[in-house]
């Protein structure tokens, strides 16, 4: 849940990056770092283990100033992807206020796309949370490479109009930055429209 | 109401109480650096030197570090760990859990002894709970803290800032 310190007057939230493995999280972290102004963005803090995959998660504390008198701040962390991490998953996850998850467009990726999220779901619900009602954004990563699924397909697979979930998606490259701002955007102002 | 739907607002009064708490422990206990944290990670308050650190990395590293010791917790059959406890070579780290919601911890020297801590950090655990009660309790209606236009002035901002 969000925190607001009306002594500080000051808001906090948190975004987790979810997905499988490689499918792009980190990436979206380092695009972020890399284009924010200096004085908005802390340091990422990234804890990976020494093949650069993350073992624990990775931060970014992004500060927007002082919004109608409160110093708002969100902090973006991601989950490890790899199967065995599900525990670590658990742990990023709490307190969670939105979650941005981001799917591999690689067609032999979608089994892992849909395990993935059918874990997020019951993760959200451990916490006593409404899945069905938890901010959340779709990113379609990956869009550049070859033989990638068609949106409509993975609308199919990840966000089906019958259980009208109605997801807003974001077609995305993050290692080119394409589509990680309107990801971003779009979190964020879901997050702010349920403080 | 849905617990997601509904944000922890601390007031002014419940800040001062928390303050005052820590500065007591900090002094009782001669520790370097207090904080409290949302399970979440989020700074609520801090006491001590804040130029040495980075206090917000500190508050995810230790939230998350919590976090991943109750799912060791689960997988032991066991209810929670409640508290943490980290030794280094000139500091070391003292964590408690105060309800399932905040944890406090206490970074201190060699000059302190643990068992001080513990006993005069349970004490601390204790007024803090009360304080997390009322601020559950309280009912303020976000608008009212935050005003009607913040979020419009919010998403521009979002708009201003998030881009390539």
């Amino acid at each position: 849940m969000a925190l607001i310190n009306v002594a500080a007057r000051e808001i906090h939230c948190k975004i987790v990056y979810y997905g499988p493995g490689m499918s792009g999280k980190t990436s979206n972290l380092q695009y972020i770092h890399s284009q924010v102004p200096k004085d908005t963005k802390g340091e990422l803090l990234s804890i990976a283990t020494e093949t650069e995959r993350t073992l624990f998660f990775d931060f970014l504390p992004l500060d927007l100033g002082k919004v109608r008198g409160f110093q708002t701040r969100f902090h973006l962390y991601t989950v490890p992807g790899q199967v065995l991490y599900e525990r670590t998953r658990v742990a990023v996850l709490n307190g969670a206020d939105g979650v941005v998850f981001v799917a591999d467009s690689q067609r032999h990726k979608m089994r892992e796309n849909i395990a993935s999220l059918q874990e997020l779901a019951e993760n959200i619900k451990k916490q006593n949370k409404n899945f069905r009602e938890f901010p959340m954004v779709l990113q379609y990563n990956k869009r550049d490479v070859p033989g990638a699924l068609p949106v409509e397909k993975m609308d199919e697979f990840l966000n089906p109009a019958a259980l009208k979930l109605n997801w807003q998606r974001y077609e995305a490259e993050a290692t080119h930055g394409r589509g990680v701002f309107d990801t971003l955007k779009a979190i964020s102002k879901l997050v702010i429209s349920r403080l | 109401m849905d617990p997601q739907l509904t944000s922890q607002i601390v007031p002014v009064e419940e800040v001062r109480a928390i303050e005052e708490c820590l500065a007591v422990l900090a002094e009782n206990t001669g520790g370097n650096h207090i904080l409290l944290l949302d399970k979440s990670g989020q700074v609520i308050a801090a006491h001590g030197d804040s130029t040495r650190q980075d206090v917000t990395a500190l508050g995810a590293l230790i939230a998350g570090t919590f976090a991943s010791s109750r799912e060791v917790a689960k997988l032991l059959r066991e209810k929670d760990f409640r508290q943490l406890f980290t030794q280094g070579v000139r500091e070391n780290i003292f964590i408690a859990l105060i309800e399932d919601q905040w944890i406090l911890c206490i970074i201190f020297n060699k000059g302190t002894h643990i068992g001080l801590v513990k006993v005069l950090t349970k004490k601390a655990t204790d007024e803090l709970a009360l304080v997390l009660d009322r601020v559950r309790e309280q009912q303020k209606a976000r608008d009212d803290v935050l005003g009607s236009s913040f979020r419009t002035s919010m998403e521009d901002t979002i708009d201003l800032l998030f881009r390539d």
